[in-house]
């Protein structure tokens, strides 16, 4: 007998259950009523049924139902927010390209006392990027986000942005997003279970809105909030970015982020250019995880009072950046647009690979609220493109333009920084509309994640959790402990298997030879018996030649497994079995091993740990 | 029965906290729907400002560049084109006036994938294509840029397009020209021809100029004639009609034509040449209708007497020995030919026998054409010579 999952059960609440049985007596009624009362009572009717139609739904259902009204708050927040942005910026910095001088120095600076204060004494939650709040939320306070933090956020960020920050509004869009669901969750008095998981249906609404691309929003939910595809907010949380997206969409038009000129990518040989991009990627994002890792702590330990200065410290070294290259300012979308139209030369883009990053590890240390992913997506691309034209130098047969090889720095720089692999790759397709780079944004990608995980054990948003106080789980980690098999932990069948016609002499005499193994009886394929050892030997010596092993005391049929199931589906049927028979898929009489508990939590042990 | 009430209640109020429930959704239901109504107002509000706001920028910074591109400061318009852009990314004029301008400043590689960019939405545009034909032909991508002038010449244009194409072909064989790719400008120039104007004169003579430098003498020489037929003292058309005449062989006309252009643009040395030299083949021509007999035998010897010397200088200068026996190469035999021969082609003989006359001077021809290949083309007389063998070639095939 192998234990399958039982199937979940459709949840019915008292509510749900209450109502439906309320409902078809109410229905016959209504059509009689309808023809005599007057036209305002029919509306307040009908409106009465469709919410008693809407309520008394399963709350699964109706958690679908308000995944798509997420979406739309999403998307409308996520528009407004682009445009304080926007609007922000063109205020204190200019509406040029090249802010002039004064202001390029005075309003990061000025503008970062004023987000500072915010910060401290208004919001206090609004500080880092988002995502760990969220994560918070879904881990910690059962889906709770204070509103006072979305409109903390939106002003905070928009100012700290849009006054030349190296930030993005990506993360705080999620994070708004998380918190527009938290709230409306609460309000239409979810369970806690659905509560629990609102926060990733609202950030993905966010993030899928902010980068206009519905798929990376769901995958980055996936594998770094939620970190298992399983969840039963999956369905919701597709619902939610694909509405926001599409509500977007509404206001802000249709076109990809990033528009890249047209090219092609030929040839296996030219795949190792990637491989390059993707070790120099590795190691950039390295050099900002690891001073982000070290410098943080730090200035968190300095005095709070220091807590006031620092986004204006930020700023100011930012606006003096800013003077010479204000190309780093705030997110740089229209310049990583111009990288991948190859607008500037190999030198430039690397002095603003290296500028930008210090100007992003200076904006997030300091506190200033606002993301990490347009930072990080500027840095790619600048990087990609430098990379991608001294290769152009050395080999010109190249296919690949400088703006290839900056569309795929930004996956390699994403997955490297943020060790989302996945979302990385998509990421990079959604952002520019363009299929033909999926090969190269592979590689490059997977090299660096391979390298940032080398020599950075713990992620980035693992690393922040832990600095501010909380242990938020490793969801890196926990994609791996899936991965534990059966037969990671399985042993050589070391048992001594019977068949039922054999007599109990022989049982016995081959017990006799192997004194620390079971007898296993194998009834037919599939079905296994665990025969009681002392009662053999208490039935060979009276035993008759023709008294066979079904005679004896036996304890079954046993639950058996097979190589590839998981070890948690293994410890869920192991329960009170000491050892577990092994089959083979293809020949269930085929032993393959034996699985103990102790081997079970032998492998459990072994499996890479988290860095202190 | 206590028990039944009991449950009873029980059950009430377990409907009442239920409908309370329900009601209390029913209204955060119905908030949720006015605020999202509210939102979406506000939200397209101010998107429209937003929006607004921003055509506003990108017009304004477009205009700025374009005045101050067409002022010559191309560095500060391509800032100016660059922050219309910011403001209006997908806007193709805006993109196709930035690529312009960084092709102005010449920053190629920069404005090449703009130009592409913009090519993958619209393949048939005249314009971006003309502009990546001048980039490719600028970065030596020949096949490139012939592709892009074929895409610009079958493109769209917003108007004029028949001005513009024609402008584009002219581009292209002055491109091919200039490569020095005469047997890819040949057809482009025949092309361009058929695409003139007939009434436009001036298009005319810049085709007519095209078929002289790529050798199409005939189409020249109709052109130039035609041109002549409405304004027969068109100095422009005289010389280019004299030039091809004299290309054909037809020295006649050539010095005719030539002798009807003024004295100032008849001793232009592109001029003067020609109707040097044609005035050399006419004097050397032995040839020529009128002339006596004697005339005609003088002429025919002084030529035989002039490759004579030629072949020697030839042959010395290219360390030949004319007196190798048997001779060999194609001036050794022509000149054994006339060795032999010379005893019976003097000018007296030559005028005795006129029927000599001929292979007298196709000997002098077989001379020069053998010392014009080993020691190059020849100059003076010879070259008057070398030059009438040819025409008399042309005219016998």
């Amino acid at each position: 007998m192998v234990t399958a999952p039982v199937p979940e059960l459709p949840d019915e609440t008292p509510l749900a259950a209450g109502a439906a049985t309320a409902a078809p007596s109410a229905e016959p009624e209504a059509a009689p009523v309808e023809e005599r009362v007057p036209s305002r009572f029919r509306l307040r009717e009908r409106w009465g049924t469709f919410t008693h139609q809407v309520f008394t739904m399963q709350e699964d259902r109706f958690f679908l139902l308000l995944a798509v009204l997420i979406g739309v708050f999403g998307g409308l927040s996520v528009v407004c927010f682009r445009l304080a942005i926007e609007w922000t910026q063109i205020a204190l910095l200019g509406s040029s390209l090249v802010p002039s001088f004064p202001r390029v120095v005075l309003a990061p600076t000025i503008a970062g006392l004023v987000v500072a204060f915010l910060a401290m004494r208004v919001f206090p939650a609004v500080r880092g990027s988002g995502v760990n709040q969220t994560k918070s939320a879904v881990y910690i306070s059962n889906g709770y986000i204070p509103f006072s933090t979305v409109i903390g956020k939106f002003i905070a960020c928009a100012l700290a942005i849009g006054s030349g920050q190296s930030l993005g509004p990506e993360d705080p869009s999620l994070q708004m997003g998380a918190g527009i669901a938290s709230l409306l969750g609460r309000r239409l008095r979810l369970s806690q279970d659905r509560l629990r998981l609102i926060a990733p249906v609202g950030a993905a609404a966010g993030l899928a809105a902010a980068f206009n691309a519905p798929i990376s929003a769901v995958l980055f939910i996936v594998e770094e909030v939620i970190g298992q595809w399983s969840a039963g907010a999956l369905g919701a949380i597709v619902l939610a970015a694909v509405s926001s997206v599409v509500t977007m969409r509404a206001f802000l038009g249709a076109d990809s982020l990033f528009r890249v000129p047209p090219f092609r990518v030929a040839g296996a040989f030219e795949m190792l250019a990637y491989v390059v991009l993707g070790i120099v990627g590795g190691f950039a994002s390295l050099i900002l995880l690891k001073w982000i890792v070290y410098a943080r702590p730090k200035l968190m330990a300095l005095p709070r009072w220091t807590h006031y200065l620092q986004p204006a410290a930020a700023g100011l070294l930012i606006g003096l950046i800013g003077i010479k290259f204000p190309q780093v300012m705030g997110a740089g979308y229209a310049i990583v647009d111009q990288a991948m139209h190859g607008q500037f030369t190999w030198k430039i883009l690397l002095v603003l690979a290296a500028l930008k990053l210090l100007a992003t590890g200076f904006s997030f240390l300091s506190g200033a609220p606002g993301g990490t992913f347009a930072p990080t997506l500027f840095i790619g691309a600048m990087l990609g493109g430098a990379v991608g034209a001294i290769e152009h130098h050395f080999v010109p047969s190249l296919t690949g333009t400088v703006g290839t090889f900056a569309l795929v720095g930004i996956g390699t720089l994403f997955a490297g920084f943020l060790r989302t692999p996945i979302t990385s790759v998509f990421m990079v397709i959604e952002l520019s509309g363009n299929y033909t780079a999926i090969l190269p944004v592979i590689i490059s990608t997977m090299v660096a994640y391979g390298i940032s995980r080398a020599y950075q054990k713990v992620p980035l948003f693992d690393v922040l959790a832990r600095q501010d106080g909380t242990v938020l789980p490793s969801l890196e980690e926990r994609r791996e402990m899936m991965s534990l098999a059966v037969e990671d932990a399985m042993c050589p069948a070391n048992v001594v298997v019977c068949e039922p016609g054999e007599t109990i002499t022989e049982i016995a005499k081959r017990a006799e030879a192997a004194p620390e193994m079971a007898l296993l009886l194998r009834m037919r394929p599939g079905e296994w018996w665990l025969l009681d050892r002392e009662d053999v030997m208490r039935l060979a010596p009276d035993a008759s030649p023709t008294t066979t092993a079904i005679r004896a005391k036996s304890k079954g049929p046993v639950p058996y497994l097979f190589p590839d199931q998981t070890l948690s589906e293994a410890l869920a049927v192991m329960a009170d079995w000491a050892m577990l028979p092994v089959a083979n898929r293809a020949n269930l009489a085929k032993l393959e091993g034996m699985l103990t508990l102790e081997d079970t939590l032998k492998a459990f042990r072994k499996a890479p740990k988290e860095e202190n | 029965m206590e028990a039944g009430a009991q449950n009873v209640a029980g059950a009430q109020s377990e409907a009442g906290a239920v409908e309370r429930r329900l009601n209390s959704r029913e209204v955060v239901f119905l908030l949720c729907i006015l605020s999202l109504i509210a939102l979406s107002l506000f939200t397209a509000f101010v998107t429209r400002m937003y929006h607004k706001k921003v055509h506003t920028l990108a017009d304004d910074y477009f205009s700025y560049g374009e005045e101050r591109f067409q002022a010559g400061d191309t560095a500060a318009a391509l800032t100016d084109y660059q922050n219309a852009l910011v403001y209006s990314p997908n806007n193709t004029k805006f993109q196709f006036h930035l690529a312009e301008a960084l092709a102005a400043a010449g920053r190629y590689d920069q404005a090449r994938p703009y130009l592409l960019a913009l090519l993958s939405e619209a393949p048939g545009s005249g314009e971006v294509n003309l502009q990546l034909a001048r980039i490719a032909a600028h970065n030596g991508a020949m096949s490139d840029a012939l592709r892009y002038y074929q895409g610009a010449i079958y493109g769209e244009w917003p108007d004029d397009s028949v001005a513009m194409r024609w402008h584009i072909r002219h581009a292209l064989c002055e491109y091919l020209i200039a490569k020095k790719a005469i047997g890819q400008a040949t057809p482009a120039v025949i092309d361009l021809a058929e695409n003139t104007p007939d009434g436009d004169v001036g298009k005319q003579k810049i085709v007519g100029q095209l078929l002289l430098v790529t050798g199409q003498w005939n189409r020249a020489q109709i052109l130039y004639r035609a041109l002549l037929t409405a304004d027969r003292f068109d100095e422009e058309a005289l010389a280019g009609a004299g030039r091809a005449a004299f290309e054909l062989g037809e020295y006649k006309d050539a010095l005719e034509d030539f002798n009807r252009l003024s004295p100032e643009r008849r001793n232009q040395p592109d001029i003067a040449r020609y109707d040097e030299m044609a005035h050399r083949v006419f004097v050397v021509n032995p040839f020529l209708g009128g002339l006596s007999q004697q005339v005609k035998a003088q002429r025919a010897a002084n030529a035989l007497a002039l490759a004579e010397t030629r072949a020697q200088s030839c042959a010395k200068q290219a360390g030949v020995s004319l007196a190798e026996t048997p001779p060999r190469s194609e001036l050794q035999i022509a000149y054994a030919t006339n060795e032999k021969m010379s005893p019976d082609w003097s000018a007296r003989d030559l005028q005795r026998f006129p029927d000599r006359l001929d292979a007298a001077m196709q000997t002098t021809f077989d001379i020069e054409n053998a010392a014009a290949k080993t020691c190059g083309e020849p100059t003076g007389d010879d070259r008057a010579l070398w030059l009438l063998g040819h025409s008399r070639m042309m005219v016998n095939r």
